[in-house]
């Protein structure tokens, strides 16, 4: 059964790896079409959400829903209806672009025609028509980024989790993931779940922010209140201003 | 902070080798090692000898073998000697094939270093721990001998002298060779791929040269004019440590004996030490020279060959039309990802390798025209190709990395379809794995048609059996890394020995059930079911227990491949 109106709902999921505590109590209510930016430093817990909100990572404790589905037990309905671009790229080396989109196709259960030319429109958007039948090992990190980025959206998801999704691009293929996440939001109604460490980024693609700090949700609003309430200039020092970690100049050449 | 010239930057380099082989004992390097070095050569020159004589005298007295152990001495050093220069050289050429770190180089190299200080500082960090090897192990061996002749002390200090001084000049030989070999292969991904691969077939590399060496000693010393084992550096250290013990003798050789001993050696205490430093020397040099060349990056990680993938071969083409499904096009892309590995070629092709050699052995064991039954033939036959099942199957390339394994958990049931597919291509495989070794078998023993395929059905059942094996254990212990890390060795020794115990243990366990419950033994009731006799019947009941438990490993294996991550 598909909730039409909130696509993630979490209540006090929390999660514990031996003495830490990477996620605590966290209580979170995602709408369905919206552009969920989840912003934090390094180590803050995003990924790990991010794998429980997939299927992918038992919690310790708390209860959430993905799509209507139940994180703890309905994970094969989760999988099926949603996409996961990895923090750091999984690929078989060993396969060209087309062979890999294939490769997910069939997991997901696709074949054929129709698959195939979604491959080639997906790819040929991407930029990566001329290079499809090389292998990945011979691929940069960043055509690496768009063929994950190909394979998220394979299936056709109606969410998208996006773990750190343009890190590795270079600034026109960000772009390029910008547009597309704007459109299928748009067009599609597809929800995205960004994690990101670029706080511009987030502010041009997301309509709802998210900042997470040592496991708790601090804040969550729209990049424009979150910057108001903060009284400052942009989402970057408004982040600052929230998490703290901001050296000034006199401190940063004391280790000289 | 002033920036501090640093004069000696192999010191360096050295210092970090040495605190990585000393990092258990953080804090206290220094004095543990100047420690265990002193209770080495304490152990070399004294506890050694008075272990291995008190163990000798309980089992034999060594004035009786005094004479046969003086004898053996200069023929055994050269063995010996010959064994240590394949181990020191193929080892950390194994080693450094299946585990390719240039990154550590790029940051040395950064840093302003010169490529000669890298090769000569990693050298030096590792001459701490060879020295103890030697001091430890060599007395193990050598005693008997020195004790023999009587050998005095300072000529026990000189022939551990010697024998550290010879392996560090090896060590030094497979760390210029590494380097080369690592500089060339770590360039690219595909040259990784092939270090693995070589790093495998490592171990046929090192037999070849050295039965090539037994076989055909005799016609290369007619060509040489010499003894051919003269020409090799293994021999002069051999022979130097031989004419040390033999100069240092405490039993007063007569000028007659030391003519013997001369007449065998060949070359004299001099020419072998002068040899010896000569090919020390020019080690060192071509080492040195050479460092600049063997670490240069002439093309970047990505400026290498770009391969692009052709149209599917006829095979693929065929499984894609027996089975159109999604399904289908996940085994085909399986076994692109199998075969393009060029360490799944080399396991591949050392199983073959061994499966071809197999049927000799098997005639080795029954001996040449003795008759063959089926009875003795197939369980032999059987084990083997379940290691060679085991071998092709378990242990690497089942997954590249964890990112990959979170890429098929979030499909619904993806890593269940993954493993199925797997297990197609393992039981493809399996067909020429247990094809050509049971036909050569067949040819060579002059076996009957029916017997043949006996042979073939069993040796398919005992394959597929061990690749569901070596699947389900690799599913249940994942290996991302190579054939370096310790979750390879440990799949690939659990699998190999609960094959072992399921094909020894299954018909006596179900010997035991028959008598318990039915009170009639297994053989019996196998006769009486219609087997062929009893013994086909036990390899059947081993080939469907190692099928049916693989098959419960895989289950299990599978279960917890899918299982989220706690």
């Amino acid at each position: 059964m598909v909730n039409n109106s909130i696509c993630i709902k979490t209540e006090g999921l929390t999660k514990i790896f031996g003495s830490v505590q990477a996620i605590r109590e966290l209580d979170l209510e995602v709408k369905s079409g919206s552009r969920f930016g989840f912003l934090g430093p390094n180590g803050a817990g995003k990924t790990t959400t991010v794998r429980i909100l997939s299927g992918l990572l038992k919690q310790t404790s708390g209860t959430g829903t993905v799509c209507g589905y139940d994180v703890s037990t309905q994970r094969n309905s989760i999988k099926a209806v949603t996409g996961l671009l990895p923090e750091t790229p999984g690929l078989y080396s060993k396969l060209s672009a087309v062979e890999f989109l294939e490769f997910i196709g069939a997991l997901n259960g696709r074949n054929g025609d129709s698959l195939h030319q979604r491959i080639d429109r997906l790819l040929a958007i991407l930029g990566l028509e001329g290079r499809q039948e090389d292998l990945l090992e011979s691929y940069s990190s960043g055509m690496k980024q768009k063929v994950l980025m190909a394979s998220t959206l394979l299936h056709d998801p109606q969410l998208v989790f996006l773990d750190e999704p343009t890190s590795r691009l270079d600034p026109a293929a960000s772009a390029l993931v910008k547009d597309l996440i704007l459109l299928l939001a748009e067009e599609n109604e597809t929800s995205f779940f960004i994690c990101t460490h670029i706080t511009s980024f987030a502010e041009d693609v997301c309509d709802v922010i998210g900042i997470i700090n040592e496991g708790q949700l601090v804040i969550v609003d729209s990049p424009h209140q979150i910057i108001e309430s903060t009284k400052t200039r942009n989402l970057e020092e408004a982040y600052l201003k929230i998490v703290g970690g901001k050296v000034d100049r006199q401190t940063l050449l004391t280790w000289r | 902070m002033e920036v501090a010239e640093m004069e000696c930057r192999w010191l360096q380099i050295a210092k970090a080798e040495f605190f990585v082989l000393t990092a258990r004992f953080k804090g206290h390097r220094k004095l543990f090692m100047g420690l265990v070095l002193s209770l080495g050569l304490l152990w070399a020159v004294y506890f050694a000898p008075l272990v291995v004589g008190l163990v000798m005298e309980v089992l034999t007295p060594i004035t009786p073998i005094r004479v046969i152990l003086q004898v053996m001495f200069p023929g055994l050093m050269r063995a010996v000697m010959l064994l240590l220069w394949m181990l020191l050289l193929i080892i950390p050429l194994g080693q450094a094939l299946s585990e390719i770190k240039i990154g550590q180089w790029e940051i040395l190299l950064a840093s302003n270093v010169t490529t000669r200080d890298i090769l000569v500082g990693t050298f030096l960090g590792k001459i701490p721990s060879y020295t103890l090897y030697v001091l430890v192990l060599a007395p193990l061996l050598l005693s008997p001998f020195l004790l023999a002749l009587q050998v005095s002390l300072l000529g026990q200090l000189l022939i551990y002298t010697i024998l550290t001084l010879m392996i560090l000049t090896i060590n030094w030989l497979s760390n210029i060779i590494c380097a080369a070999l690592q500089a060339k292969l770590g360039e690219s991904s595909r040259g990784n791929d092939i270090a693995k691969a070589l790093a495998l077939l490592m171990g046929l590399i090192a037999i070849i040269p050295v039965l090539g060496l037994q076989l055909f000693a005799t016609q290369f010393s007619v060509i040489l004019g010499l003894n051919v084992f003269l020409v090799f550096p293994f021999t002069w250290s051999a022979d130097l440590v031989s004419w040390l013990a033999i100069t240092f003798n405490g039993i007063n050789l007569t000028a007659s004996q030391i003519a013997h001993f001369q007449n065998v050696l060949q070359f004299d205490l001099l020419t072998n030490g002068l040899l010896i430093v000569v090919f020390g020397v020019v080690c060192i040099g071509i080492g040195l020279l050479s460092a600049e060349r063997l670490f240069t990056y002439q093309i970047g990680a990505r400026s290498e060959t770009v391969r692009t993938v052709k149209r599917e071969n006829i095979l693929l083409r065929g499984l894609r039309k027996i089975s159109p499904s999604s399904f289908g096009s996940l085994v085909v892309t399986c076994f692109k990802t199998f075969f393009r590995q060029v360490q799944n070629l080399s396991k591949i092709a050392m199983a073959l390798t061994l499966s071809v050699i197999l049927p000799f052995l098997v005639i080795l064991v029954y001996g040449q025209g003795s008759p063959i039954t089926l009875d003795s033939l197939l369980p032999i036959t059987g084990y083997g190709l379940a290691f060679m099942g085991i071998m092709a199957f378990s242990g690497t390339s089942f997954l590249e990395s964890k990112d990959q394994l979170w890429m098929i958990q979030a499909v619904p049931r993806g890593t269940s379809r993954f493993v199925k597919a797997r297990l197609v291509i393992a039981v493809l495989i399996a067909l020429p794995l247990s094809l050509i070794p049971t036909t050569v078998l067949t040819i060579m023993m002059g076996l009957e048609l029916f017997q043949f395929f006996w042979l073939f059905g069993y040796g398919y059942a005992m394959v597929c059996g061990a690749a569901l094996f070596g699947t389900g254990i690799t599913a249940l212990n994942p290996n991302y890394e190579d054939i370096k890390s310790p979750v390879y060795t440990t799949s690939m020794m659990i699998a190999n020995m609960i094959c072992l115990f399921v094909t020894m243990a299954s018909p006596f366990i179900l010997s035991v059930i028959t008598r318990f419950f039915i009170g009639v033994s297994l053989d019996t009731l196998l006769v009486t079911w219609g087997f062929l006799s009893a013994g086909v019947g036990r390899t059947i009941i081993t080939a469907v227990f190692l099928l049916v438990l693989g098959a419960l490993v895989v289950l299990v294996g599978t279960r917890r491949l899918g299982r989220p991550g706690t």
